[in-house]
């Protein structure tokens, strides 16, 4: 069970909800995941972290396979669940 | 290997790190039994090295485990459904996460011989910080799953 409450996606400003949505086109999922909801509850880091992420996550001298590749070995390491 | 190389205080092979004293004596592959000296050779040119890496001249005293490891070793990083690159790419995310001074030099250096440009490593580097920091906050706020990892 979660520590902090997840905000709902509609209790974002208008700018977030359209970074929301354009979250869900580069997981191709049909909803907002937790942690891009609770990470922007403070607007500034989130907003960083997100654009970060998108940044570091885009096909580059490695591809996104290869960085989620990166991702789930970082996870498992931290044997992080979510 | 990073925790073995790390608990054992094994000095990073290519980086040029100040000497460790390893806390027990490493095999002298130059007289090493035959059957022994086979397998740390195979390894030595697997990795394209000078020596053979340290941290299997300190499991080298058992031949029998030595010769498990490293079928399982070199198994894991063989081509596959990912390739070697990418495997190493992987194992040198591992190590950064885990904090091993030996495994990031290993890995990295691979990478490197491998073909990754600076730009690549500076990328994986991005990715594993960041994952490092969205691990952290789903563990601290016991963030629930709500991918299907089986979609």
């Amino acid at each position: 069970m979660e520590i902090v409450r997840i905000p709902e996606v509609g209790e974002f400003s208008a700018d977030e909800q359209k970074f929301m949505e354009g979250m869900k086109d580069w997981f191709r999922i049909d909803f907002v995941p937790k942690m891009s909801r609770v990470m922007r509850v403070h607007k500034d880091f989130g907003k960083g972290y997100g654009r970060a992420t998108r940044r570091a996550m885009a096909d580059g001298a490695l591809s996104r396979k290869q960085k989620e590749m990166i991702a789930a070995t970082v996870s498992a390491v931290n044997v992080c669940e979510y | 290997m990073n925790t073995v190389a790390e608990s054992l205080s094994l000095s990073p092979e290519f980086s040029g790190e100040a000497r460790r004293v390893p806390l027990i004596p490493l095999v002298d592959p130059l007289s090493a039994a035959p059957e022994v000296k086979q397998i740390l050779d195979e390894a030595q040119a697997f990795f394209a090295m000078e020596w053979p890496p340290a941290v299997l001249l300190a499991m080298a005293h058992d031949w029998g485990y030595l010769a498990d490891y490293w079928l399982a070793l070199k198994g894991i990083f063989a081509d596959g459904a990912l390739d070697r690159f990418t495997k190493e790419v992987m194992a040198f995310a591992a190590s950064v996460t885990a904090g091993s001074p030996y495994g990031t030099d290993f890995h990295l250096r691979e990478m490197r011989r491998l073909g990754a440009s600076e730009r690549a490593v500076i990328e994986a580097l991005e990715v594993t910080q960041l994952f490092n920091g969205f691990t952290k906050i789903a563990d601290t706020l016991r963030l629930t799953p709500d991918f299907n990892p089986r979609p």
